[in-house]
């Protein structure tokens, strides 16, 4: 296994961390998504509210889904 | 004999209350109600269409958004970015990753390409301009953490600009409609949106309207 010179810490470690780090910001982004389309949703009705928040919870938990997996497969 | 012109198959509006059509505004009496789809981007009268603030008597006449063609870039960009990996996977560019971070490279291609789709629809969704019979409302999508609702009276107007230029803008006939306010906002401007030309004809014919309407208390 690749390891960092005078450690014992692998790099693909080391890589798992920022992924994960990237990954956790992404489901800030996606709640972030989810909290704005709510907001957008009271200011404006137009007759297509249910499919966008759909969309916006699917997106939330593919994030958190992803996140997960590669919790577990990395 | 066949009849080729049949009164009764006009076409219907689609608003419940058809006299709600008739509006009080000279200029635009009997404008008949169109098919209003959630994604129209020009509609007089919109169906079901409610915003913040609204208040119980207002209509709207004009329920405005950016030209569809504006989506064509963001949809193409969308296309490749999903079609990317299916492409580039018979090259081998992530074969140096192990299998699991290879998984997960292509995860997360696919969520930074759900991410873009996502904010461009919404930016053009929301991106809304409403003219009641007594405002101006008008919502501006920045980005998802910045938006900016504007609205001003009618008898706040004080010059209506229409600009439209460009080979894209004159073929698909949309433009930019700059309203001058005296309000706390001296500009509002609906951008890109489809019969810029329609939309400030009727925006002057509802200020005619409202200067009539305040010139009839007055007497009174």
């Amino acid at each position: 296994m690749e390891t960092i010179p005078l450690t014992n810490i692998s790099v693909w470690l080391i890589a798992k961390i920022f992924v994960l780090i990237a990954l956790g910001l992404y489901i800030v982004f996606a709640a972030v998504v989810v909290k704005q389309v709510g907001l957008m949703i009271k200011t404006i009705e137009v007759g297509f509210e249910a499919p966008i928040k759909f969309v916006a919870w699917g997106h939330l938990l593919f994030a958190v889904g992803i996140f997960v997996l590669a919790i577990i497969i990395l | 004999m066949v009849d080729v012109f049949v009164a009764g198959n006009k076409e219907k509006p689609i608003g419940k209350d058809e006299n709600r059509l008739d509006y009080r505004t000279p200029g635009i009496k009997k404008v008949k109600g169109r098919f209003y789809s959630p994604f129209s981007s020009f509609c007089y009268f919109p169906l079901g269409v409610k915003f913040i603030s609204k208040d119980s008597k207002e209509e709207i006449v004009l329920f405005l958004r950016r030209h569809w063609i504006t989506n064509v870039g963001w949809i193409v960009i969308s296309i490749v970015l999903l079609f990317a990996p299916v492409v580039l996977g018979s090259f081998p560019i992530l074969s140096f990753l192990p299998d699991g971070f290879q998984f997960i490279a292509v995860a997360i291609w696919y969520m930074i390409a759900v991410a873009y789709t996502l904010e461009s629809f919404l930016g053009w969704f929301f991106n809304v301009c409403i003219v009641t019979d007594e405002r101006v409302f008008d919502v501006d999508f920045v980005n998802l953490i910045y938006r900016e609702i504007t609205d001003a009276n009618l008898n706040q107007i004080q010059d209506v600009t229409v600009t439209m230029g460009g080979v894209f803008r004159t073929i698909f006939n949309f433009g930019d409609v700059i309203i001058q306010t005296a309000g706390e906002v001296p500009r509002i401007e609906f951008t890109a949106i489809p019969n810029p030309d329609k939309a400030a004809k009727i925006l002057r014919e509802l200020r005619e309207a409202e200067e009539q309407e305040n010139l009839g208390r007055l007497k009174e």
